[in-house]
């Protein structure tokens, strides 16, 4: 006997004509729900998000059908894989029968499910379909038993739950109901292909046949218009991102990490920033179809996490629900302006978020809007460091003229004095001007000059680097600065330049080549390492007991985690890690201009971070970047932990060991 | 309504000053410039008299003083001046009060001004004497220290700081001179389009020479910083017995606690 089965067995092939009359009123109406969305996406700016198409097209398959963002949190990302998966094979399942029954066998006489492959389809597509049902068993516990923190639950996610769940034991039921009268005792050799099948046509066997298959008509009908129903749903319901998330993983921004567009000052358009949906790309709003209210962002937010009115996915879905109900209000109503200030730039929402979404430079372009358009900034303090910035070049408002006071009786080399050098050290405002931050730029001279390093320095003629201006949304400044250190670095013929802080790095580094710089840039943590294992920097190592934090601009924006670690290891230091360490750590609430302005909504982030620091048990918290040494300090002593916990920086541990 | 604001560009306070060789002014190398602070507080009133009035104002903006003091007026304008004044002079320092308050009078004498709004003082010079001398020798009405403006018509009411901490209010006719205080307003961060329209607006510049001003009448002998007395006093002791100390010191020595 030939290994396969009959198709649109009890139902009959008189089913066709009206199954594809549902299926294509299914099909019309998904299209004329995403044509509907799509109107609504191209409010937004244009942007273009199709180059490099064969990386866009592996992202997608990586990402999309491979589920790896979904699966970076274990609990429900696998579960989520695996229905995920599970279904998409059911639906490949379907799709086959189709196309052997109504087009190669009618058209070609071409039969493909039968023998082996038959018995592979089947065991497969029952697993599939079994994997799917306890996964969503799985999922549903989370979501009604556990109830996770932050999670919100809709109707959508009982209608989808539910829907999802009854399809596929429908399917079982009729697959059971024609086992029953055709394999169970007919053919049972063939039975054991559909282990799930089988044991619900032994459920249903005791029933008369009559009766049997009156439930695989209704059972076949039900799962066949449930299925529709379901399908024609996803454009109006979260159902969306099945094929939103993945497909904004083709759209995703392919730049350097941490990229913001540079603006051009002198275009001639109505609107710096963004205030409404239509100051977006379409880019950004497709960005709040795609979200999936995972909350994951939210979850790692310092901001959230500290009781301040921002959620990185609320912003999100804010731009989606202005978009999609009142396009031309203003969105920053909306989202509030105490949201936006909050954000620290800390990149912890981007490097989580299981959809691409692009939070950070959202808030960026309506921060944008706020200060370009209205002159408006987070508080008074705020505004004097950036009309500080403007005047002398540092938010301290110090005279720039003792900028490299720091320097004083240190073996630097004044690049206006002429001479040559081997890198030139951008010490940034902080290093030059801040007490506490000057014994990171007096050591990291200390540890150059021990490794036979000759280091420049800009002295007076350092301004700004701008970050703190930029990511409070003041490009005009960024840029004013910007421009003038890149004429100094070209004057001067740099070509390699050093800098202790990760904002300068991440800015020089990357931002500035928007603005003609071409000088390599690197942070002292990567090149002291290599200068210890080129044996040019040689420690002599003591044994500390300390942990380490992160920097969210080394390590999540740069993904440098290694390095300072093999740093520390070398002085002899033992690292008790953090839980939130490397691309996973938590900031320490200074970034996104924050530092320059006081912390007056819910809990204090530094204050947050000291006590993870303070739960190792070790009694010193190294760091590599200013604006964390000054939270951090500060935190010490607003949280108590002074006594138990002390904070230096790398390079402070580093030139102890020479 | 014609209005006047006139300003001056200062060096930051957070600089390093040094003596000049002559001695008579400070050395302008290694200093940060930026709007004289009061200033700002005029330029502000001026724009919200202009904003007031639903935009039916003119606001010129003029500034004594080298080519760096262009810098300023376009602060000004970008704020919200509509027409930039810049009366050359290289060295306004050894011009005084009178000189520049005659300059200013000369410009602004057939120019059917209504207002004039000044800094009280200037951060570096300090006379404080410029707005008083225009309004004399314009012969309009004038008050200083102002930390309130409101216009109702052609009247002002404004409020003053007087000494000892009283505050006045007065009400006046235009056309006047107000020099401006702390207090009176926060002055606006000008938003991106304006600077960029402020780099089209009208700047019309003079050279001081071109007005005829009589000679200084005061003449700068010697500049130095002050002297070293005395020296900080470092209180120790527990927080009861630092505060006990610090309370007989301030009884003893600020006389508004007496």
């Amino acid at each position: 006997m030939e290994i396969t089965r009959e198709f649109y067995w009890n139902v009959g092939h008189g089913v066709t004509l009206p199954m594809y009359i549902f299926a294509g009123l299914t099909v019309a109406i998904l299209i004329y729900g995403f044509v509907r969305r799509i109107r609504v996406y191209r409010l937004g700016k244009p942007l273009k998000r199709t180059d490099h198409l064969l990386l866009r097209f592996l992202r997608f398959v990586k990402r999309g059908l491979g589920q790896l963002r979904v699966m970076l949190v274990k609990a429900p990302g696998i579960p989520h894989a695996v229905m995920f998966w599970g279904i998409l094979l059911l639906f490949i399942g379907t799709v086959l029968v189709l196309i052997q029954v109504d087009f190669t066998d009618p058209l070609f006489d071409i039969q493909f499910l039968k023998g082996a492959f038959y018995q592979a389809f089947s065991l497969i597509l029952d697993l599939a379909g079994l994997s799917a049902i306890l996964m969503l068993a799985g999922l549903a516990v989370r979501r009604y038993i556990y109830k996770p923190k932050g999670l919100v639950t809709t109707w959508e996610d009982y209608f989808i739950g539910a829907s999802l769940t009854v399809i596929l034991l429908l399917g079982f039921l009729a697959e059971g109901a024609r086992m029953a009268i055709t394999e169970l005792d007919a053919n049972p050799g063939l039975a054991v292909w559909s282990p799930v099948g089988l044991l619900a046509a032994r459920l249903l066997s005791g029933l008369g046949e009559e009766t049997i298959r009156q439930i695989h008509v209704i059972g076949w009908w039900t799962h066949f218009l449930l299925a529709m129903t379901l399908i024609a749903s996803i454009p109006f319901t979260k159902l969306r991102h099945l094929l939103l998330t993945p497909t904004n993983y083709l759209f995703a921004d392919l730049r350097e990490k941490g990229a913001i567009e540079t603006l051009n000052l002198e275009a001639q358009v109505d609107h710096f920033g963004a205030a409404t949906v239509a100051d977006l790309t379409w880019k950004d709003i497709y960005d709040a179809d795609a979200c999936t209210s995972c909350k994951r962002c939210q979850d790692r937010c310092p901001a959230w996490n500290t009781d301040k009115p921002l959620s990185p996915m609320k912003v999100v879905q804010q731009i989606g629900e202005v978009a999609f109900t009142k396009p031309t209000a203003n969105l920053i109503e909306t989202v509030t302006t105490d949201a936006l200030w909050a954000c620290t730039t800390c990149y912890a929402c981007q490097e989580i978020c299981p959809a691409d979404i692009e939070h950070v430079n959202k808030i960026l372009e309506m921060r944008r809007s706020l200060v370009l358009m209205q002159g408006e900034f987070p508080s008074a303090g705020a505004m004097t460091a950036v009309n500080n910035i403007e005047v002398n070049g540092n938010p301290f408002g110090m005279a720039f003229a003792g900028r490299a006071d720091w320097a004083e009786g240190l073996d630097v080399q004044h690049m206006a004095d002429g001479g040559q050098v081997d890198v030139l050290y951008f010490a940034g405002c902080y290093a030059s001007f801040d007490k506490r931050n000057q014994s990171v730029a007096r050591n990291f001279i200390k540890i150059c000059n021990a490794a036979g390093v000759k280091v420049g320095i800009l002295g007076k003629e350092e301004k700004c680097c701008g970050e703190p201006a930029r990511k409070l949304g003041n490009e005009y400044l960024y840029q004013m600065m910007a421009t003038e250190n890149i004429e100094r670095f070209k004057a001067y013929g740099v070509h390699h330049i050093v800098t202790t802080c990760p904002h300068c790095f991440n800015t020089l580094s990357r931002d500035y080549r928007d603005l003609g710089l071409e000088a390599e840039v690197e942070h002292y943590t990567t090149f002291l390492d290599r200068l210890v294992s080129e044996g040019k920097l040689v420690l002599k190592p003591q044994s500390l007991d300390l942990t380490y934090h992160d920097s969210c601009y080394i390590a999540r924006y740069k993904g440098i985690t290694e390095e300072p670690r093999h740093l520390l290891q070398a002085a002899g230091g033992q690292v008790r890690e953090m839980e939130r360490s490397k691309a996973n750590t938590f900031c320490c609430g200074g970034g996104g201009g924050r530092v320059l302005t006081e912390e007056n909504l819910g809990r204090r982030i530094n204050v947050e971070r000291v006590e993870m620091a303070v739960a190792t048990g070790a009694p010193l918290l190294v760091s590599n970047c200013p604006f964390c040494l000054t939270m951090f300090e500060d935190g010490i002593k607003t949280g108590g932990a002074e006594g138990s916990l002390q904070v230096r920086d790398l390079a402070e541990i580093i030139a102890e060991r020479l | 309504m014609k209005i006047l604001v006139c300003i001056k560009q200062v060096p930051d306070m957070e600089s390093r000053f040094r003596v000049n060789s002559a001695g008579t002014w400070y050395e302008e190398q290694d200093l940060a410039f930026r709007l004289n602070e009061y200033d700002e507080y005029a330029i502000e009133q001026a724009v919200r008299v202009k904003e007031g009035l639903g935009g039916a104002a003119d606001i010129t903006v003029l500034s004594i003083g080298p080519d760096r003091a262009v810098e300023a007026i376009k602060k000004g304008l970008a704020m919200g001046g509509d027409r930039g004044v810049h009366i050359k002079a290289d060295q306004p320092h050894q011009m005084d009060a009178w000189q520049i308050a005659s300059l200013i009078a000369a410009f602004a004498r057939d120019k059917n001004f209504d207002l004039i709004f000044t800094g009280l003082q200037s951060q570096d010079r300090g006379s404080g004497q410029v707005g008083g001398m225009v309004a004399e020798l314009l012969g309009f009405a004038c008050v200083t220290t102002v930390v309130g403006f409101e216009l109702n018509g052609a009247v002002a009411a404004i409020r003053r700081e007087m000494e000892g901490g009283l505050r006045g209010v007065v009400r006046l006719a235009l056309p006047l001179v107000v020099t401006c205080q702390l207090g009176l307003n926060t002055p606006r961060y000008p938003t991106l389009p304006n600077i960029m329209k402020a780099k089209q607006k009208e700047l019309l510049t003079f050279q001081a020479a071109d007005f005829p001003v009589g000679d200084s009448l005061v003449q700068t002998e010697k500049m130095y910083p002050p002297e070293k007395k005395g020296r900080g006093l470092v209180l120790e002791g527990d927080v009861n017995e630092l505060a006990d100390k610090l309370a007989a010191i301030l009884k003893e020595k600020a006389p508004a606690l007496r």
